[in-house]
This record gives C-alpha cells, sequence and structure tokens, in this order.
C-alpha cells in the first residue's frame, strides 16, 4: 500500500475509536487483497511503510464480501459495480480478505 | 438500522478493480461515515 496512504489509515485509527472503522477494499486481484487486508490489521508486511509493526486490528472487508455486499444500496451496485463483479473474481477476493480478517482482526461488522 | 450506521469507512478502492467513488455510492445512506477513500493504481 502506498505510503501516504498507510499514513492516513493510522491517523484515522488514532483519531477515531478503531473499534468503530471497517475498511473496505477494492482490489482487483486476491494476491493484492490480502496484503492490503493484512497492512490493516497486522501492519505492513514489506515493513516499508508507517504501519510497520503496528497491528491495527481493524475491521477489513472486502467489496464483494456477502456481509458489506447486503449493506451496499441495491441500485447503485446495480449502476457502479456490477460491471467489475462480471470482470473479476469476487469469490477469490472475499475468502482472501476474509482469511487475513479472521487471523489478525481484533474488530467486526 | 444498518450494521454500518455510525461506523467510519476507510474505503480502499483500485483502478483496475473496484474505483473508492463507486464504492463510496453504494454505502452513501447507510449510516456510515467516510473518513478517507482513495484509488491506487498500480502502473
Amino acid at each position: 500500500m502506498d505510503l501516504q496512504n498507510q499514513q492516513r489509515v493510522k491517523d484515522a485509527a488514532e483519531k477515531y475509536d478503531p473499534a468503530d472503522i471497517v475498511v473496505v477494499l477494492g482490489s482487483s486481484d486476491a494476491e493484492g487483497a490480502e496484503i492490503y487486508a493484512e497492512t490493516v490489521c497486522n501492519g505492513d508486511p514489506t515493513y516499508a511503510g508507517p504501519l510497520a509493526g503496528v497491528p491495527l486490528g481493524l475491521a477489513v472487508y472486502d467489496i464483494f464480501d456477502q456481509e458489506i455486499r447486503d449493506l451496499a444500496d441495491p441500485e447503485e451496485w446495480e449502476n457502479q459495480i456490477s460491471m467489475m463483479e462480471m470482470v473479476l473474481d469476487p469469490e477469490a477476493l472475499a475468502a482472501a480478505v476474509k482469511g487475513i480478517r479472521e487471523q489478525f482482526s481484533k474488530y467486526a461488522l | 438500522m444498518s450494521k454500518l450506521a455510525g461506523k467510519k469507512l476507510i474505503l480502499l478502492g483500485e483502478r483496475d478493480g473496484v474505483p473508492a467513488p463507486a464504492m463510496e455510492a453504494c454505502f452513501k445512506n447507510s449510516g456510515a461515515e467516510v473518513i478517507f477513500s482513495v484509488t491506487e493504481c498500480f502502473v
């Protein structure tokens, strides 16, 4: 994850109650989604950015996770996301992020 | 009430995946507040 964005996530977790924060990912591949999820849960796995060694434990979901999808506006979903849903591999993305969440998240929805 | 009511959302989109503004549109009536939203691109 971009180093500036890591800092923004870190700042947000300090400003707000981490238990109230939900991170939603729109990654294009499962491997990238895992790295993003791990970064906001367990710290930057590449040890390059501000979140290196900082296990925030935030609740993290892929946009295609059924739990998050159920909370989205159905009309907007159809307009904005359904096209990408056909192109990407939604099950693999949701499963990848779920695996990291179950391992490292301290919070959930 | 939505499970997202009162939550603070961080939306990390990707240009070749789902961009952040698309996700933002889906949650604008959820009762959650978007505190950080960005679309990364890997080129």
